[in-house]
């Protein structure tokens, strides 16, 4: 035998029954625990945890079948197979034993070969079982954990792709995704012209594949929606963010409306959707609106179209848009509930009641057959602008908000020259302009540079020659402290200058120390030519800025940096 | 005729090899304990005992290749579970004629 011994319990209240059987079961190489009675049994199956137990039907005090049903119920979710030794022949007697938890019995005089088969048979179903467990169990312990990484990662999702404004009045919203994830987004924001955008999108699949991809599209939404890009600007971004993210065959069929308070119009862009309904007041008719384009994410930049369709849109007008999931839902009978039925609902006379009675049409129409698909449903009503109130645009970023046109003047002197640093602070209100934010590592080593220029060369009057050797190092480090220590009257102003140009915005900084000053005249404004000059960091200070002046006598120094705005993407 | 089924008695003495001395000595003092048992509960006609007994008895019988011997107790289990043990005392004779010889083709195996 190559595999691993089973313990067997052998109960039998005869003691020579008992010995021909450990005598059967030893030979096939297994291990054996005894027991002359049902009692024992138990306290043997719980003391020596066997594998297979050979239980004999009559014994006195507790007979085999009550002992079968004690530990049938102590060995739980573990399987133990119980065969029953019996000399018993009525075909009632054999069933009473299965049912009080045998799996099979044997009957006297003990055949050898019948008993190895029995056992092997069982060591085989106990292999299968125990395989199972084990793989059940990895299973749910995988799962568990999905579940926990999904949940985290759900939180992180809704700050993203939260849902705007969703909840103003004029809008009514269904969103029920199928699983943690889901594959349909819907988001609503305001422009700073107090129009509304709403986005619906249906990405391919559900769940985490197709929520992955929303991030994207809701950053790209309201960042934009909230700079007052048009509807086309933003359609474009998205199409172009989600060509290259997404992998082929996958996409996001999309619906984006401008809703128009001023000019009393919907402005609609429709991908890859099912007809959305368009109810006019009145009339009292509803309109089918067509996807004219192709989804989000699938045609290039150039071939990308982003014409939209304009509608009138006056008070007591509605827009209705789902997602396929409304459309596809099945019933019983598989039969989807299809666009003939969600139009005839239109057919109603009250129009308030249209999107309670999609949502009800459908969940009676499902029955209890359950959904297998996201389903969101939005209602979009046109009311006077005064109903849904003023506009509040999140000013927290975006590239044409943030201070543009201003001036700071940061002088340092003696304590403060010697201990601290000022980088840090001057790098936070520069980071305050959105456009700097780009270049704060660049504007970082700039002002460093001069500033160490300002103290060491300037103010503490140090030559940087001494750097050239080793020991020369270590006497600069020891001069520079040692001046540290003696400075009085001394100060390093750092002057920024920020006004907005044309297309973006340029910045100005001066520095002035109280230091001598040295003859710069022989200062290239070619940067090349300047590496002798090493110990001022010109080249560097030139290759970061677009031009560096050298003022008075030396001790004052101009740089400039300008930009071009850059919309975030 | 021997009392034993000699085919499994080959059979079971491959496979208890050097115990099968124990076995017939273990089978023969569990049996002479028995056989006091089963008297007694004959005497008290005590239908149950007789039946329980009887059927361990017929079990070990069985299980050492003793047939007739094993039939002969399964007439008396019978009896007792059929609370009839009119006809016990008279098949409880024949059972000891058919123990003796038994123990001695036993014995002499040995």
């Amino acid at each position: 035998m190559d595999e691993k011994p089973l313990n067997i319990l052998i109960a039998d209240d005869n003691q020579s029954d008992r010995m021909i059987l450990c005598a059967i079961v030893r030979k096939m190489g297994h291990l054996v625990c005894e027991a002359a009675d049902g009692n024992e049994a138990i306290e043997q199956y719980i003391q020596q945890k066997p594998d297979i137990i050979l239980l004999d039907v009559i014994m006195p005090n507790l007979n085999g079948q009550q002992a079968a049903k004690a530990i049938k119920a102590l060995a739980g979710e573990d399987m133990v197979p119980i065969i029953f030794l019996t000399s018993l022949q009525e075909a009632s007697d054999l069933a009473t034993c299965l049912e009080s938890g045998g799996d099979d019995f044997m009957s006297k005089p003990y055949n050898k070969i019948i008993l190895q088969a029995k056992i092997n048979a069982f060591s085989r179903m106990l292999k299968m079982h125990n395989t199972l467990q084990k793989q059940r169990d990895v299973i749910r312990e995988n799962n568990d954990h999905m579940r926990h990484e999904q949940q985290v990662a759900r939180a992180v999702y809704d700050n993203v792709a939260h849902s705007g404004c969703l909840d103003l009045p004029n809008i009514k919203h269904l969103l029920s995704p199928f699983s943690i994830f889901n594959g349909d987004v819907l988001l609503a924001a305001r422009k700073p012209s107090g129009s509304i955008h709403i986005l619906l999108g249906d990405f391919t699949g559900h769940g985490l594949p197709a929520a992955i991809g929303a991030m994207p599209l809701a950053e790209i939404f309201y960042g934009m929606t909230a700079k007052g890009f048009l509807m086309a600007d933003i359609l474009r971004e998205i199409n172009l963010k989600l060509k290259r993210i997404l992998p082929v065959g996958y996409f996001c069929c999309t619906c984006m409306v401008n809703l128009s308070f001023r000019r009393k119009e919907l402005e609609v862009w429709m991908g890859g959707l099912p007809d959305f309904g368009l109810y006019q007041q009145s009339t009292g008719t509803i309109e089918r609106v067509k996807s004219s384009h192709l989804p989000l994410g699938v045609l290039s930049s150039q071939a990308f179209d982003a014409e939209t369709k304009v509608f009138d849109f006056l008070p007591g007008d509605k827009f209705y848009m789902w997602s396929d999931g409304i459309i596809e839902a099945r019933n019983a009978d598989s039969e989807l509930f299809g666009e003939d039925r969600l139009f005839s609902i239109f057919e109603h006379k009250d129009s308030d009641q249209y999107f309670d009675k999609i949502i009800n049409d459908v969940n009676e129409f499902v029955g209890e057959s359950g959904r297998d698909d996201d389903t969101t449903l939005l209602e979009l009503s046109m009311v006077e602008e005064s109903v849904i109130g003023k506009v509040d645009i999140d000013l927290s970023s975006g590239a044409i908000t943030g201070p543009t046109n201003w001036s700071m003047t940061y002088t340092l002197r003696d304590n403060t020259l010697r201990s601290f640093n000022p980088l840090p602070v001057m790098l936070n209100i520069l980071n305050d302009v959105p456009a700097l934010r780009n270049l704060s590592g660049q504007l970082y080593t700039l002002m460093a540079e001069l500033f160490s220029n300002a103290l060491e060369h300037g103010v503490l009057g140090l030559s940087s020659e001494l750097k050239n050797s080793a020991e020369g190092f270590s006497e600069y480090y020891r001069l520079r402290s040692d001046a540290l220590k003696v400075l009085s009257d001394a100060f390093v102003k750092f002057e920024f200058d920020l006004r907005p140009t044309a297309d973006g915005g340029k910045l100005t900084i001066t520095v002035e120390d109280s230091g001598e000053g040295f003859d710069y005249s022989h200062i290239s404004p070619d940067s090349d030519k300047n590496i002798a000059y090493c110990g001022r960091g010109i080249p560097l200070i030139y290759s970061l800025c677009d031009s560096l002046t050298y003022l008075e006598k030396g001790n004052k120094v101009k740089v400039c940096l300008s930009w071009q705005t850059q919309f975030e993407e | 005729m021997s009392h034993l089924n000699m085919a499994q008695i080959q059979e079971l003495k491959d496979v208890m090899e050097e115990g099968f001395n124990d076995l017939v000595l273990t089978y023969l003092q569990d049996s002479d304990n028995k056989f006091k048992a089963l008297k007694k509960a004959i005497n008290a006609n005590d239908c149950h005992q007789v039946a329980e007994v009887a059927h361990s008895l017929k079990g070990s019988s069985a299980n050492i290749c003793a047939e007739a011997l094993s039939a002969l107790f399964k007439k008396v289990e019978d009896a007792g579970r059929a609370q009839e043990l009119d006809s016990v005392p008279y098949t409880f004779e024949k059972i000891q004629e058919e123990f003796t010889l038994v123990k001695a083709e036993l014995q002499q195996l040995k």
